[in-house]
């Protein structure tokens, strides 16, 4: 086997870790982006993103990437594929090592240091794939009880109580007992939502949650979603190219390309006047369709 | 009935009469004879000829030839012999050939054998002269049904009218007559049987009396053939976890090591594998029984095979599953136990079954070490009969497990299908269906 060619990146150094008065005090280092969130006084940043930097083998792709969201706030980010845009959500929950830069979930850092304990903070960040990744093996039900039992310890009454409520609130108390292969693909990206958000964390991350769904499943699962954002003041960072749902859920809307934050700001700016050019083609793109 | 009674009455008659004379002769010449005290007709030996259908066995309660011999002492010459044998022994209607030898001469001697149920008189036309050995074959006499070991006694009239006892013989081993015994007998007296045998090839392969005793016989075999491969394989499967996990190590010494296991062990015959460990071992000194060192290298042999079934198993799970799992908060083992095995149990059910059915397939190669499985029930029997049956026999113990079992693979292959699709049946919904809200 030919050994790999060596290529010069420039990547830059891991910092070394924030100790806990730094990490506190840098969170009010940053002026407040432009979001219809309400904000209420001396808020910190739920999540936090510092000259994020990621490379796979010799490619960087997210380069120098910051970002704070704050809690309860709804951020939607786009960007052309290849952008950047899993990569960052999944640095977040640690699916991902970042390669520099800092991120703070609630203030700790959780890069750097390898003291992290990774299983706890994924507790707290839900996750939602674009494929669903639902457990075939278990039914609706059950997918939303593993995680309690296994990870929360919950007992099996407590967690079935649990995930029949989310369930309901997905619309599917009614299909419980059936199986992922049994259930619709937006049926099943709304099991997947509950399994999250039974899990009751500080955060949700979304990845393009819609966009293996057949056209007519979408509406079900963004419903779902705005639920979440409107009535459970959930956290959330969602990829997505769905523009209405951009337009009225979110607070904020992030544009990426080429693994750079290009631009950010309040929903209806970003789309209607975007400053970025490349924003405008992006968008200009996806409209088209 | 009245036979016997009569035949009693008259031994009865005979034996007073012999008394009376015997003490008489005492009294005359017996004193100077008496300290010899020797038998003046020994009992040599009793056989019986196997009358186990394609076995070497004497069954009771058939037809069989009792070959009795003794030697007649200096001094005595006997006129007449009985020859009894416990209750349920029968001599009747058997025909008895006298074979009288002189040294190397064979003398002719007449005589009539008076079968009376479990004795057997022969009276001779001339006494058998002294020094000669008598030899007694009687046809189509039967011992008792039971089984057991019996000895051949009795009594004989010497050329003075004495009656003397004669000395037990060496035992003779007979099987109980089991009803399996009885369906053979009967079958060899049906005249399809004849018939079917009659074809050269249905005599030879399927011959019904030699499938019937095949069976029989076959069963403990395909008893171990099952306790080797039912208590082999747990192990190879907890072995063969054990290997599939090293080979996905992260670590490249436990990665080589489970490598060269599973090649070395995929690469080479089972067949060799099993002369190796039998034949190897016991050169170290170590001596295990073959049956438990059967089970073992079945179960490192599958292990190997298992191996590469569940890390092919368990690598086919998408790194979604991971994900999922792990975006839960679950750690790794969490992962493997809760969510990755139990998906890899269901994909690789169909394959670890047609292992399974290899493998005790593969118990078979046993034979050539001495493991009394199946196909040593099944050669062993083949030899004695000089009949290809037992092998066909053997044919239908294996036939028994492994087509049910392959049925099964299928079904679980359609239920898998069924169950990826999301076909099949659906539980019931409790309200009104949400297709697409
Ligand atoms: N595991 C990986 N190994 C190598 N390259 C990867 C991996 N994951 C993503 N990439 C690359 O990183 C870049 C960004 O990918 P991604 O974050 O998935 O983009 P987006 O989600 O915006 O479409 C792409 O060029 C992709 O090929
Ligand atoms: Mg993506």
């Amino acid at each position: 086997m030919p050994r790999k060619k060596h290529v010069s990146v420039d990547i830059p150094e891991v910092p070394p870790a924030l100790s806990a008065e730094e990490a506190a005090a840098r969170a009010y280092e940053h002026d407040k982006p432009l979001t219809k969130h309400s904000f209420e006084s001396h808020e910190h940043p739920i999540v936090r993103i510092e000259h994020l930097n990621k490379s796979f083998d010799e490619t960087l792709v997210l380069k120098d990437v910051n970002l704070d969201v704050w809690p309860g706030e709804v951020v939607v980010v786009l960007g052309p594929s290849g952008s950047g845009k899993s990569t960052m959500l999944r640095c977040i929950n640690l699916l991902e090592t970042p390669t520099a830069g800092h991120i703070l979930i609630e203030d700790e850092e959780i890069t750097g240091s390898g003291k992290t304990d990774v299983n706890k903070l994924r507790q707290n960040l839900g996750m939602v794939f674009q494929s669903f990744n639902l457990f075939p093996h278990l039914t609706a039900k059950e997918n939303v009880m593993i995680g309690q039992t296994k990870v929360l310890g919950k007992t099996k009454e407590e967690a079935e109580r649990e995930a029949l409520v989310q369930l309901d609130a997905v619309g599917l108390g009614d299909r419980a007992d059936f199986t992922p292969a049994q259930l619709s693909g937006g049926q099943q990206q709304r099991v997947a939502i509950a399994r999250a958000v039974a899990m009751h964390p500080d955060v949700l991350l979304f990845d393009e949650p819609t966009s293996a769904l057949d056209p007519e499943l979408v509406r079900g699962v963004l419903d779902v979603m705005r639920d979440l954002a409107e009535n459970g003041g959930m956290t959330m960072i969602v990829v997505t190219h769905e523009m209405g749902f951009a337009r009225d859920v979110a607070d904020r809307a992030v544009f990426m390309e080429d693994g750079v934050v290009v631009e950010q700001g309040l929903p209806e700016n970003v789309f209607d006047h975007p400053e970025n050019e490349r924003t405008a083609e992006f968008l200009g793109s996806i409209q088209a369709k | 009935m009245t036979q016997r009674n009569t035949s009693l009455a008259r031994r009865m008659a005979q034996a007073l009469v012999a008394c009376a004379v015997a003490v008489s002769m005492a009294f005359c010449v017996g004193v100077a004879l008496a300290p010899a005290g020797a038998q003046a007709l020994t009992t040599n030996k009793a056989t019986a000829r196997p009358n186990e259908q394609g076995g070497d066995g004497v069954i009771g309660g058939e037809n069989t030839r009792l070959t009795w011999e003794g030697t007649v002492d200096a001094g005595e010459q006997v006129e007449s012999i009985t020859l009894s044998l416990p209750e349920g022994a029968s001599f009747d209607g058997s025909t008895t050939r006298i074979t009288v030898l002189e040294g190397l001469n064979r003398v002719s001697v007449d005589g009539t054998a008076t079968p009376a149920g479990d004795t057997l008189k022969v009276s001779f036309a001339t006494p058998i002269p002294e020094g000669s050995l008598l030899r007694l074959e009687v046809t189509d006499m039967k011992f008792p049904e039971a089984g057991g070991d019996y000895a051949v006694g009795g009594s004989y009239v010497n050329q003075a009218g004495q009656t003397e006892a004669l000395n037990d013989s060496p035992t003779v081993s007979v099987i109980a007559n089991t009803p399996l015994q009885r369906v053979v007998t009967w079958l060899d007296g049906q005249a399809w049987v004849s018939a079917w045998n009659s074809n050269a090839f249905l005599g030879m392969f399927l011959k019904p009396q030699l499938i019937v005793t095949s069976l029989a016989t076959l069963f403990p075999g395909w008893l171990l053939c099952l306790l080797i491969v039912i208590v082999a394989y747990p192990f190879a499967i907890a072995l063969g976890l054990a290997f599939a996990f090293m080979k996905m190590s992260r670590h490249k010494p436990v990665r080589a090591i489970a490598i060269v296991y599973i090649n070395v062990l995929r690469g080479t015959p089972l067949f060799l594998q099993i002369y190796i460990a039998f034949f190897g071992l016991p050169m170290l000194g170590v001596n295990i029984n073959n049956t438990i060192l059967g089970i073992v290298v079945m179960a490192i042999n599958s292990s190997a095979y298992l191996a590469e079934i569940f890390r092919a198993g368990i690598e086919s799970i998408p790194v979604g599953q991971y994900e999922a799992a792990a975006s839960l908060g679950m750690n790794r083992s969490q992962t493997m136990v809760s969510i990755i095995l139990p998906q890899t149990v269901r994909r690789v059910i169909p394959t670890v079954t047609s292992d399974f059915i290899m493998s005790y397939k593969d118990t078979s190669l046993l034979s050539s070490v001495g493991v009394m499985e199946l196909m040593m029930f099944a050669k062993n029997l083949t030899t004695v009969s000089g009949n290809i049956t037992p092998y066909m026999a053997a044919a239908i113990f294996y036939l028994i497990v492994t087509l049910p079992l392959s049925k099964v693979v299928g079904n679980i292959e359609k239920r898998l299908a069924h169950a990826e699709k999301g076909t099949g049946p659906r539980p019931k919904t409790t309200g009104e269906a949400t297709e697409n809200a």
